[in-house]
């Protein structure tokens, strides 16, 4: 296997979040931490950061790994290096975005913000479930609000670009 | 001051520099100035022959004051030092310079500038010399004996040394029995023979054989007639001065054990904790005894780190996770289970061992260190765990094994060969299963990629090495420096691993690192060494070049006192009670940063006054002319070899660049800089050492803040602060000072003269 970007470390240190990385030794405390790793072979946290150190960028930013983290930080807390790396896998999906590369169920995430204001949208039989429970209906999500942060800040933007790329 | 008669002696190198430096030109130049009586030119000036002309024209024309351009750096000005003392004149009357490596050489492209360079260069070492007074050298008694703070295997090692030498040794240890470290765990590597073993004392005496090593006890250690062993004692205090100092010990009344005592005291790290709680919370009766010793050795070693600060492991919790040094303790025969491997939770067989390595060491959380020795502790057990019990199963969970040491490669060979597992992964966690009851290791094999829930029956962490408890107020006591990780700080980690910044005083042992026995007894006995050889002769001989303070102009601010790298200055307080600066002559090494420190000049150095600096700037930028000077302030230690190794190595660079030696740049002064300025500098330089590799502790720390200070000062003038400038250099980096010292010459080239600016 030929190392494809022998600097992607750099781009990935420049990133918020990402400055951490080189400190990582390979211990794996962080993959025996977690417990996504425990149930699917598609995600160890490792795997991840000696990809990104060794250069291997395309796997990194376009397989659905970095996807996979469920951002619970028992690996952060856990490692001796003090490797951040729930947050290196968020400066790693901020490469990934930029470049296209986002599974569906985000851009679905994505938009549902966007258009309901939810990243889960409220279907109409949870809200049926709440009226035969006696519960008060929903408040407004405030999209109208909440739109003008995610256009002024590009989200809605790059969520588009992503779309295009995934047709 | 004696009117001055100056001799001048110029070296044209056997012919080397003849064409580069016109001699005819520089010996008439030196005969017209102030206060020359002799000038002499000749090949060379460092065989017996040339050093004879400049003896005999001492002796004929009474000359008080040498100048000579030597032949070779250093090594002729340490002949021709000997040659004018030889003819009763002070070393410090003579001044060498190198007109060869510091002109001709890195000159060679423009000749007539290199004679003007020349020139300045003899003036000012004429006009340097003109204002030097006579250095005289000064004695300092010093006391044959020692004492050495620490009885385990390193204290006990110097103290072998140094008795066996003739010295008279105290060794103090706060727990009741000596050997530390060795004396709770059974066996060391790489002999795997017993731990409580020393050298055999060569003292002869009765009924001991001196033989290669020998048990603690059988060693008949106790027994050395100039060794006094102060057991269940502490160091209180610590006064006076390398060679004199005055000690208080502080003994607790207690006797429990003979010195030597074995079968050893602890069974575990919660029982060592244990003991020396109750040492530190002692309320009985204690003795004070002071001793008057000439060095100090301090070897307080190190102790297990308590694992049970990283609470994913459950050190603590679960009784039968323990730590490296229970399960030696456990493999003695003398141990709490008489040498079997059983759960301490309760007593039941064991039958699989999980070892956790890099215990709260390599860790950004606990110890950044890696401690350097578990990895063959781990070895080493796992190796006598299978040798006496086959069927048990042994893992170890490792990040690296580091297994660098002669013979240690073995150790994990033959572990492998006794069916030792590896796996390469640290694990996250070690939880007791609630239907099993058994411990379980959850950890990665990063090599298969593959998570393994391991069961253990006993699981044994590999705690990192921290310094002693104590270590810190020790430090205190004695004035010693400690590192980043805690351990004490050496004088020089590279080449004087076991010395400190206090003369005197010596590190020796794991208490500046953890280490093996091999290495602890090398450093022992070369703490040994270095106290031995400052003793020997029982008088400390040292030039007086020390820093002079002016008591008129002293007084109450109280800034050299705590700049001082070597606290040699301190307070007095005078009748009219003011405070002025005294000088220690002993602990002062004349570095200057006082001199660089004090905000009313009332501190120079006996060895380069401030007349002298100002005369040696004045003579090497004011010779006129219109093309730019640029002055280099060099310090005499790693910083000015540049221009030794760039001379030497013939690199070229501009003659317009200009320098003066100073002990060290932390004794260089704003006003010194604008002096270079007004003098008719276009541009200063200033080198030194690394900032961590200051010979003076933080000299160059300091004239890098001064630097920087004289920039904002030249801008608020108007004048381009990129006329002054930093460096730090090291001998090797000869052409990186070359192109430092091209790139100031383009700058003022660029800027014009500093005139221009001013006008």
């Amino acid at each position: 296997m030929k190392v494809e970007n022998s600097q992607f470390y750099k781009e990935v240190t420049s990133k918020l979040g990402g400055e951490t990385l080189t400190k990582c030794y390979q211990c794996g405390t962080c993959a025996s931490s977690c417990p996504v790793a425990r149930i699917t072979t598609r995600y160890n946290p490792r795997l991840v950061i000696k990809n990104a150190l060794l250069g291997n960028r395309a796997e990194v930013i376009t397989e659905d790994a970095i996807w996979l983290c469920s951002s619970c930080y028992n690996c952060q807390e856990r490692c001796p290096k003090g490797v951040e790396i729930a947050e290196v896998m968020y400066a790693l999906r901020n490469i990934a975005v930029k470049e296209g590369h986002v599974p569906l169920a985000f851009i679905e995430m994505a938009s549902n913000l966007i258009n309901e204001g939810r990243l889960v949208p409220v279907t109409s039989f949870s809200l049926r479930k709440r009226e035969t429970f006696g519960l008060p209906p929903l408040k407004e999500a405030g999209v109208t609000a909440l739109n003008k942060i995610l256009t002024s800040t590009s989200f809605t933007k790059t969520v588009e670009k992503a779309k295009e790329a995934a047709k | 001051m004696d009117k001055p008669r100056v001799g001048v002696f110029l070296s044209n190198c056997d012919g080397q520099i003849n064409k580069t430096l016109n001699f005819k030109e520089l010996i008439k130049y030196a005969n017209g100035l102030a206060g020359i009586v002799y000038v002499k030119q000749n090949k060379e000036f460092s065989s017996a022959a040339g050093l004879n002309l400049i003896k005999e024209a001492i002796k004929t024309n009474d000359l008080n004051r040498v100048v000579v351009s030597a032949d070779e750096l250093i090594t002729s000005m340490v002949k021709i030092s000997q040659a004018v003392q030889d003819v009763g004149l002070n070393p410090y009357l003579l001044e060498v310079l190198y007109l060869k490596e510091h002109c001709a050489l890195p000159h060679k492209k423009e000749p007539a500038n290199a004679t003007k360079k020349a020139k300045a260069m003899i003036l000012a070492a004429v006009e340097k010399v003109k204002l030097q007074e006579p250095i005289k050298t000064l004695e300092f008694p010093v006391r044959k004996s020692t004492l050495i703070i620490g009885g385990g295997l390193a204290g006990m090692q110097a103290a072998i040394d140094l008795t066996d030498m003739g010295f008279q040794v105290t060794l103090v240890e706060r727990l009741p029995v000596l050997g530390g470290m060795s004396s709770y765990a059974g066996k060391f590597f790489p002999t795997d023979d017993c731990a409580p073993c020393v050298e055999s004392p060569s003292c002869g005496l009765n009924g001991i054989t001196n033989t290669s090593r020998k048990c603690i006890y059988r060693s008949g250690f106790s027994e050395i007639p100039n060794l006094n062993i102060l057991t269940n004692s502490d160091i209180v205090a610590v006064e006076g001065v390398p060679g004199d100092y005055k000690v208080t010990v502080e003994k607790r009344l207690i006797r429990l054990h003979s010195p030597s005592a074995y079968p050893p005291p602890f069974i575990s790290l919660r029982q060592q904790t244990h003991a020396m709680k109750q040492i530190f919370e002692y309320k009985g009766k204690k003795e004070r005894i002071t001793l008057d010793v000439g060095t100090i050795i301090v070897a307080t070693g190190f102790e297990l780190y308590d694992p049970s600060n990283i609470k994913e492991y459950n050190y603590g919790v679960y009784p039968d996770i323990i730590d490296q040094l229970a399960l030696a303790r456990m493999l003695n025969g003398f141990g709490p289970t008489k040498g079997s491997l059983i759960k301490p939770s309760d007593g039941s067989q064991v039958n699989k061992v999980i070892m956790i390595q890099c215990v709260g060491s390599r860790d950004e959380r606990y110890n950044t260190y890696c401690s350097s020795i578990c990895c063959m502790i781990a070895l080493k057990h796992a190796k006598l765990i299978k040798e006496k019990f086959p069927e048990i199963e042994v893992n170890i969970c490792y990040i690296d094994i580091r297994s660098g040491g002669k013979g240690h490669e073995d150790y994990y060979e033959e572990a492998r060969e006794l069916g030792v597992k590896f796996v390469k992964g640290r694990p996250s966690e070690v939880f007791l299963d609630p239907e099993t009851e058994k411990l379980i290791v959850d950890v990665e094999d990063a090599l298969l990629g593959k998570f393994l829930e391991l069961d253990a029956d006993l699981v044994v962490l590999s705690s990192a090495f921290v310094p002693s408890t104590g270590t810190e107020k020790l430090a205190e006591v004695l004035g010693l420096d400690l590192s980043e990780d805690g351990f004490f700080k050496e004088y020089n980690a590279k080449l004087r691993p076991t010395e400190t910044k206090q003369r005197g005083i010596y590190i020796s042992g794991a208490n500046t690192y953890p280490k093996d026995t091999p290495t602890t007894s090398l450093h022992a006995s070369s703490a040994a060494l270095k106290a031995a050889k400052f003793m020997r002769t029982g008088v400390i001989t040292k030039d007086q070049k020390t820093a002079l303070i002016d008591s008129d102009l002293c007084g109450d601010c109280e800034f050299c006192p705590v700049i001082c790298p070597y606290e040699a200055i301190s307070l007095k307080q005078l009748d009219d009670e003011h405070l002025v600066a005294e000088v220690n002559e002993l602990l002062c090494e004349g570095c200057g940063t006082c001199v660089g420190t004090c905000p009313v000049n009332a501190i120079e150095l006996r060895h380069l006054s401030e007349k002298q600096i100002l005369a040696q700037i004045n003579s090497l930028v004011s010779d006129g002319g219109k093309d730019l000077k640029v002055l280099a302030f060099c310090c005499s230690e790693c910083g000015g070899t540049v221009l030794d190794s760039a001379g030497m190595a013939g690199l070229q660079y501009p003659s317009n660049v200009r320098a003066i030696k100073v002990p060290c740049t932390g004794m260089l002064k704003i006003s010194h800089y604008l002096e270079a300025f007004n003098a008719g500098a276009d541009a200063v330089m200033v080198i030194g050492c690394k900032e961590d590799g200051c010979h003076y502790e933080a000299g160059s720390e300091k004239a890098k803040i001064k630097v920087d200070f004289t920039k904002r000062l030249l801008g608020l003038y108007g004048i381009a602060p990129e006329r002054i400038e930093m460096f730090f250099n090291v001998y090797i980096e000869g052409l990186d000072f070359v192109n430092e010292a091209k790139a100031m010459t383009e700058i003022v080239e660029k800027l014009g003269p500093l005139q221009r600016e001013i006008l």
